[in-house]
C-alpha cells in the first residue's frame, strides 16, 4: 500500500467520526418545534342547550317569582299597550329587560298575540287555547306550522340520547331552549379555535387582490 | 498493485517478512480505527431510534387480520389493548369490539341553513375519540363559504371572527362521508380499511402500515395521519373505547371519523350531534322509515352529496330548510 491509500483511509475514518458527531449532536437539527397548541376551553364541548328556558329554570329550582305576574298585575284587567310614533311598543320600566324583536315586519308587536291579557301567567294561541308559560312549544307551533311539523318529527332542533329507541331514551328540546321567545333569531356566538396546521400556512394576500381585480 | 510490492514503508503486510496473512501493529491500528469510527457513525445515525418509545409487542406483531380473529383471539387482543392503555394513560378503559347491528345502515344529514359555524362539533369529536391534541388531529373541518356558491375553492377553514355566523356566509362542516363506493378502501394495499355492513368505513390501526394512499385517494380530506406519537392529557382520555373506533392510536397510522362507533353501535347519537347548539346535525338508520334521517330525505327538497360527480355516493347529506 502506498501513501495515498493511507491518506484515504485516515480521511474516511475522520469523515465517519465527523458524521458520528453530527448524528449524536444533531448538527443539522430536527424540524423546528412548532408552538404548543393550547387545550381547548371546556365550554366548547359543553352539550347544554344554548339558553335556559323557563321550564328548565323552574325544574332546576330557580326562583319562580319573576313568572308570578299576578303579584303586580290584576287578573281580568288587561293593561293597555303603549306604542310610539313608529309603532314600536313602549316597554314599561319593569320590563325593560325584554328585547322585543319577533318577526321582521313589526307586525308581531302586540304582547297579547302570545300572552293572555286576562291572565298574564298564561299564554294563548290564536285559536283560543290557553297554555302555561312552561309549555310554550305548541304556542310557537300555532304560527310556525312547517317548523313545528319538523320539530315533531325530531328534525328541527336537537334530539339527544338514543337514535335506537329500543336501547334507550331520547330527549327533545323545546323551542325556548334555543330561541328567546321575544327575540327568536338564533344569536351569534364565539367560534371555537380553528385548526392548527402541522406546518404554518403562508399567507397569500396577493392572490385575493388579483381575484378582486378580475371581478 | 504488483503481487509482491517492495516494502518501502512499514505499512505493508509482514513488515519483517513474516509471510502472508500476518498483520503488523500499525496496519491493525489503522484498520480497526477506520472500523471503529464506521461503527460509531452507524450507531449514531440510528440516534432517532432513541425517540422510539412504544414498541410493537410480539403479540401485536403476530396478530391476525381483524376478519380472521376468532372470539377468543379478539378477547386476547382487547385484553392487550386494555393493558397498554392502562400502562400509558393510568386509566382502566372499557375496550369493546362493537359489531354492526342487523338491519341498520347509518346516514348523516346536516342542515346548512342551521349550521352557525361554531366548531363545537370539531372539539366534541376530538374529546370523544381520543384524538391527539398536540399535534392536532381533527376529523371535522368547518368551511366558511360565501352565499350563493358551492365552490369548495372559496371555502375558508381558518376563519376566526369574534362571533359566528358572519353575514353573507354559510358554514359547511366536512368529515368522512362514509361513501357507499369508498375510494380509500380500494387503494389500501393491505386491507387495513374496509366498509362494514352498517355503512361505516373502519380502519384497523393494528393492520395499517401508514402508506397514506387512502389519504391521497379521499376527495374529502377526511383521513388524518399520525406523523408523531399522539399526545392526549391523561385526564382527557375517554375510557369508553372500541377496537375499530376511538382506542388510542400509534405513530404512523391513519385515522378518521367512524361515526363514533362506540356510541352509535350502542344506539346513541354521535358526539358531534350531541354538542350542536343549532340542532343542525341529524343521524340515524336509513332503513327505518320512521327515523329522522328518513324523514329528511323524504320531505326536504334540496340535499347535496358533496362532490356527487365523483361517484363516491356519500352517506352524508347536506340539506336546506326551504
Amino acid at each position: 500500500m502506498n501513501r495515498n491509500s493511507n491518506i484515504a483511509l485516515v480521511g474516511i475514518a475522520v469523515a465517519f467520526l465527523v458524521l458520528a458527531a453530527a448524528f449524536v449532536f444533531d448538527l443539522w437539527g430536527r424540524t423546528p418545534a412548532t408552538p404548543p397548541i393550547p387545550l381547548v376551553d371546556k365550554k366548547f364541548v359543553d352539550t347544554s342547550p344554548s339558553r335556559v328556558s323557563i321550564a328548565e329554570f323552574l325544574r332546576k329550582g330557580g326562583d319562580p317569582s319573576d313568572y308570578e305576574c299576578n303579584i303586580c298585575h290584576e287578573k281580568n284587567k288587561p293593561i293597555k299597550i303603549k306604542f310610539d310614533a313608529d309603532n314600536n311598543i313602549i316597554l314599561p320600566k319593569e320590563h325593560l329587560d325584554i328585547a322585543l324583536s319577533h318577526g321582521s315586519h313589526k307586525r308581531n308587536n302586540n304582547c297579547y298575540n302570545c300572552h293572555d291579557e286576562m291572565n298574564l301567567e298564561l299564554l294563548q294561541t290564536r285559536d283560543g287555547r290557553q297554555l302555561k308559560l312552561v309549555d310554550s312549544t305548541p304556542l310557537c307551533g300555532s304560527c310556525h306550522g312547517p317548523t313545528y311539523r319538523d320539530w315533531e318529527a325530531g328534525v328541527h332542533g336537537r334530539t339527544s340520547g338514543f337514535w335506537d329507541r329500543g336501547l334507550g331514551d331520547y330527549s327533545r328540546l323545546g323551542c325556548a331552549s334555543c330561541h328567546n321567545p321575544h327575540s327568536p333569531k338564533f344569536p351569534g356566538r364565539e367560534p371555537a379555535p380553528g385548526p392548527h396546521a402541522l406546518h404554518p400556512i403562508a399567507k397569500a394576500p396577493a392572490h385575493h387582490e388579483s381575484e378582486r381585480t378580475h371581478e | 498493485m504488483t503481487p509482491n510490492p517492495p516494502c518501502s514503508s512499514g505499512a505493508c503486510n509482514g513488515g519483517g517478512g513474516n509471510g502472508n496473512g500476518g498483520m503488523n501493529r500499525r496496519s491493525f491500528l489503522r484498520t480497526s480505527g477506520v472500523l471503529a469510527s464506521g461503527i460509531a457513525a452507524l450507531a449514531a445515525s440510528l440516534a432517532p431510534l432513541r425517540d422510539l418509545t412504544d414498541y410493537t409487542s410480539a403479540a401485536e406483531f403476530m396478530q391476525k387480520h381483524y376478519k380472521e380473529l376468532s372470539k377468543d383471539d379478539m378477547d386476547k387482543v382487547l385484553d392487550r389493548i386494555t393493558r397498554e392503555v392502562e400502562k400509558q394513560y393510568a386509566i382502566r378503559p372499557h375496550v369493546k369490539d362493537y359489531k354492526p347491528m342487523d338491519g341498520v345502515e347509518f346516514v348523516y344529514c346536516l342542515n346548512l341553513t342551521r349550521c352557525i359555524g361554531c366548531r363545537k362539533c370539531v372539539h366534541a369529536c376530538v374529546a370523544e375519540n381520543n384524538q391527539s391534541r398536540d399535534p392536532e388531529i381533527q376529523y371535522i373541518r368547518v368551511l366558511k363559504m360565501p352565499h350563493g356558491s358551492f365552490d369548495m375553492e372559496k371555502g375558508d377553514h381558518n376563519y376566526s371572527t369574534p362571533t359566528v355566523p358572519e353575514k353573507g356566509f354559510f358554514y359547511m362542516p366536512v368529515q368522512c362521508q362514509q361513501c357507499k363506493n369508498p375510494p380509500c378502501v380500494k387503494v389500501c394495499p393491505v386491507e387495513a380499511t374496509w366498509q362494514e355492513t352498517d355503512g361505516i368505513t373502519v380502519i384497523d390501526y393494528d393492520w395499517c402500515i401508514g402508506c397514506r394512499y387512502c389519504e391521497a385517494a379521499c376527495p374529502y380530506f377526511a383521513r388524518r395521519f399520525n406523523w408523531t406519537k399522539p399526545s392526549i392529557p391523561k385526564d382527557s382520555i375517554n375510557p369508553e373505547m372500541s377496537y375499530l373506533g376511538n382506542r388510542p392510536r400509534k405513530q404512523g397510522v391513519m385515522e378518521k371519523c367512524h361515526f363514533c362507533i362506540q356510541r352509535t353501535r350502542a344506539g346513541k347519537y354521535p358526539a358531534c350531534l350531541e354538542v350542536c347548539p343549532a340542532g343542525a346535525r341529524k343521524f340515524g338508520n336509513i332503513l327505518d322509515p320512521n327515523s329522522e334521517v328518513s324523514y329528511i330525505l323524504r320531505t326536504k327538497k334540496v340535499f347535496v352529496q358533496l362532490k356527487e360527480e365523483l361517484g363516491t355516493s356519500p352517506r352524508f347529506f347536506y340539506y336546506f330548510d326551504v
